[in-house]
């Protein structure tokens, strides 16, 4: 039951994007990865990482699509119906992409071989002890604010310079003399 | 039963390879900055995989800090648009060829 959800997840994540990344209409592909995100959020449910769900659907599906769709119907972007679609270099691109995406798969293929050949037994160990579950929220949070406690501060400080550069680039220019 | 890790990591591929095509086919330049956000998505997708298949929760913080930076991306990127729009209307990614040498 749990793999055929998995697989119709990764089924409908991997069509949600490719429709994204070749529909037509703007505001349809926004939704289409609004599908996206949805899906992915569902699959980090199966692979036990409930905070991240969560995350994925606050921040992603509803703070950073929203951004993005208000600056799409903002803008009215023209080029979406008086040129192609894509550039006269989509089949180099394509190449690329897959070759990216075969690489990762390599890697993949790569390192679970390792894995299997060493052994790769997981942590398990850690489990017997009698910690908190894996990916619950005080396990997150104590990795965030033991070991990882300078790049959370870093990420902070980087997510106010973002508010100021957004700020600065989208202001209207004063007219100084 | 568990969700197998290595069909998390081929998920996590194909959609890599979906969002770096469109990073690099599309015209739109939000649409290829939603392309980036796909790229990221599937990134996070392959570290919860890990940090399931190793079960250590530091793979789910490091995707904690990739949502952050896209956060940040998103914010400045749509900056960027809201300005290039604004200095040339209609203006697509193929007329901007001021540093082009």
């Amino acid at each position: 039951m749990l793999t055929a959800t998995f697989y119709y997840m990764a089924a409908a994540s991997v069509a949600s994007a490719l429709l994204a990344v070749t529909g037509k209409n703007p505001v349809h592909s926004m939704l289409w990865v609004l599908a996206l995100f949805l899906h992915v959020a569902g699959i980090f449910l199966l692979l036990g990482a409930e905070f991240l769900a969560a995350v994925q659907v606050i921040v992603y599906a509803g703070a950073i699509l929203i951004f993005y769709l208000f600056v799409v119907m903002l803008l009215d972007l023209p080029d979406e119906e008086a040129r192609s679609r894509f550039g006269n270099h989509w089949p180099l691109a394509a190449g690329v992409g897959l070759s990216f995406a075969a690489l990762a798969w390599l890697a993949r293929v790569v390192t679970l071989d390792a894995a299997r050949a060493g052994g790769g037994a997981p942590a398990r160990e850690r489990m017997a002890v009698g910690g908190p579950a894996l990916g619950s929220l005080s396990e997150i949070g104590m990795a965030l604010f033991g070991p990882f406690a300078l790049p959370f501060e870093l990420a902070s400080v980087m997510l106010l310079a973002a508010i100021i550069g957004a700020v600065v680039l989208a202001r209207k220019r004063a007219a100084r003399s | 039963m568990m969700v197998p890790v290595g069909t998390v990591l081929g998920l996590s591929a194909v959609l890599f390879g979906i969002g770096a095509f469109g990073f690099l086919a599309r015209r739109n330049i939000i649409l290829m900055l939603v392309s980036v956000e796909v790229m990221l998505n599937a990134v996070n997708l392959s570290l919860a995989g890990f940090s399931r298949h190793l079960e250590d929760p530091r793979g789910q913080v490091l995707a904690l800090f990739v949502i952050a930076v896209a956060a940040a991306e998103v914010g400045v990127g749509l900056g960027l648009v809201i300005a290039l729009n604004r200095n040339k209307p209609g203006a697509g990614v193929t007329d901007l060829t001021e540093l082009k040498w």
